[in-house]
């Protein structure tokens, strides 16, 4: 009797310690009420093959944007440098070593109308693992990527242009959609207005392609495990990068993502990033999925067709 | 009794083999599945999958001979006469001179516009749900998603597109997309067949079995022609196991190229 009794003050004392480290102030404001079991989960509907039903347009935000590690001033560029990461720094992100942020009113570019109100419980967004915030770089890959980001403003070559600049394929994590996720039998199909790309993930049971097949996206397959999506998504191409911070990846990128619905209009993102010749143990990063205003339409986005991004930095080349 | 009633058996068996084998499945006969198309979950006829032209139209929509890096082939314009206003065949011929500085897909990688796309040599994907169909093609990851709902934007206050704006809607077994807000930039082909940027295309998909689509594409542009025409053309459907589009980016391979000696004297 007096054992379970006191089982359960420890268990009560667990429960309160953690309810108190979730509910932890952020910015002075008073603290988020925690989501309690009672509280009614969705139910989404399902679509003709059985999927739960998340189809839809979505903005999409707290992916990229890296700047959470350890502060270091790099030479004379001082706070345009991506990893000076200061409040001054527009680049820099999360300074805040709780991980939690309060979720944004519009975080996309141009404000893309979102719909409903923001999920009553916060969102981690940024980087969550590892909790000290600083990302597991292998030390000669640490340095080889802040002397690449001394060589990118202005860019030494082509090599040093990002990606985007490029109208390159944006890969999973630069850009921001707006995504339209469509569901035929067995398909995910992400469809970003960003760069005008289609990601499909299978989940019919495929393997992946061959290992002499890479690509710019990757090739996904997924299953879902309740209301998650779990995408594995391997092949990538040497040409990916992560955010301004983090200007490239390598090609044994392999990435896990996880979305799980929260409500009709929010979606949790989790992504593992596990990249062995960079890093010594994978990472994850988080953003939320929250669809728009009904009455959006993607738009054209036709990137190369109107860019002067590389001949203005390096001169009109020569003419075959 | 008992070899009149095996002989009877057997004939029934015989008959039976001979029924069996005019099923398709189970006959012999290889190729193309015979029989309607699959449905969706909401009677539409399902057009998911892979799907590619098998035709020369990229080179030259009409009728053309073979030359180095140029198949030869019939057209896919019906009646092989594109109604050229008298100042446009004088354009066109001035295209096809400069093509090979003068074709902004060909040379710079750009969206080769619609109904173009439909048919570059590469595969293009159709993901269809009840609710939305998006068009995705392998060249140049193109894009275009069908808008079953509303109506064009405003011509004067939206911005012109490479690929237009599509919206859908069903004649019976027929997807039927309705194209507006071009820009003027593309060509329909290789061979400096153009447009103006009042150009509307008419397509029609409609499946004859499983794997074969019926594609017609009517252009219709005042500014050019002197009354609309037409394009058909059967889409094969890519029934290789596991097909999936990959990448082709030229515009990345183009930069790589170009660019590989940047950067250079101002």
């Amino acid at each position: 009797m007096s054992r379970r009794f006191s089982s359960a003050i420890m268990a009560v004392a667990v429960l309160t310690t953690v309810s108190l480290g979730l509910l932890m102030p952020v910015n002075g404001q008073t603290p988020a009420k925690v989501a309690t079991p009672a509280a009614t989960p969705w139910t989404p509907p399902r679509t003709p093959d059985g999927q739960p039903d998340i189809q839809g347009i979505y903005a999409r935000g707290g992916v990229g944007g890296l700047a959470v590690e350890a502060r270091e001033s790099n030479g004379p560029h001082g706070a345009e440098n991506p990893l000076d990461a200061t409040a001054s720094n527009p680049l820099s992100v999360s300074d805040r070593p709780d991980g939690l942020r309060n979720i944004p009113k519009g975080f996309n570019v141009g404000g893309t109308p979102v719909a409903g109100p923001a999920p009553a419980e916060k969102r981690r967004l940024g980087l969550i693992d590892p909790s000290n915030k600083v990302l597991p770089w292998k030390p000669e890959e640490d340095r080889n990527r802040r002397d690449f980001l001394k060589r990118t403003n202005p860019a030494a070559s082509l090599r040093y242009v990002e990606y985007d600049a490029r109208c390159a394929l944006p890969g999973l994590f630069l850009g921001n959609g707006p995504f339209e996720f469509i569901q035929p039998p067995q398909e995910v199909v992400v469809l970003s207005e960003y760069s005008h790309f289609t990601r499909v993930i299978h989940l019919d049971g495929r393997p992946h392609l061959g290992s002499n097949i890479r690509l710019f996206n990757g090739d996904s397959v997924g299953h879902w495990e309740g209301n998650t999506l779990i995408v594995d998504t391997t092949n990538f191409n040497e040409f990916t990068a992560f955010s301004r911070e983090i200007p490239y990846l390598s090609d044994a990128l392999h990435t896990i993502e996880r979305l799980t619905i929260i409500d009709q209009n929010n979606m949790d993102y989790e992504v593992t990033v596990d990249d062995p010749k960079l890093f010594t143990k994978p990472w994850k990063t988080a953003g939320l999925y929250r669809k728009v205003k009904k009455g959006y339409e993607i738009m054209e986005y036709a990137c190369a067709e109107g860019s002067l991004t590389l001949e203005n930095i390096f001169g009109k080349p020569p003419s075959r | 009794m008992n070899t009149i009633r095996r002989s009877i058996i057997s004939a029934a068996a015989f008959a039976t083999i001979l029924w069996l084998m005019e099923i398709p499945a189970l006959a012999q006969a290889p190729a193309a599945r015979a029989g309607a198309p699959r449905r969706m979950a909401d009677g539409k006829p399902d057009f998911n999958g892979i799907w590619q032209a098998l035709n020369t139209a990229a080179w030259d929509i009409q009728d053309h001979v073979g030359q180095l890096g140029v198949p030869p082939g019939q057209g896919v314009v019906e009646g092989n006469e594109i109604p050229y206003q008298a100042w446009a065949l004088a354009k066109k011929k001035e295209n096809f001179a400069n093509r090979k500085t003068a074709d902004q897909t060909e040379v710079n990688c750009f969206l080769p516009g619609v109904p173009r796309i439909t048919y570059m040599p590469f595969p293009f994907k159709i993901a269809q749900t009840s609710k939305a169909i998006a068009f995705s093609y392998e060249f140049a990851h193109g894009l275009r998603i069908i808008q079953m709902e509303g109506n064009h934007p405003d011509p004067d206050s939206f911005p012109d597109t490479w690929m237009g704006d599509s919206r859908g809607h069903w004649e019976g077994e027929t997807l039927v997309v309705d194209v507006r807000n071009f820009n003027d930039q593309t060509w329909f082909d290789q061979a400096g067949n153009f447009h103006s940027d009042a150009l509307h295309v008419v397509e029609r998909y409609t499946l004859t079995d499983p794997d074969h689509i019926n594609y017609e594409a009517t252009i219709e542009d005042p500014k050019v022609f002197t009354r609309p025409w037409k394009m058909s053309m059967p889409l094969y459907r890519r029934v290789e196991k596991n097909m999936e589009l990959l990448e082709y980016e030229c515009v990345f391979y183009l930069q790589e190229e170009r660019y590989k000696n940047a950067p250079f004297k101002k």
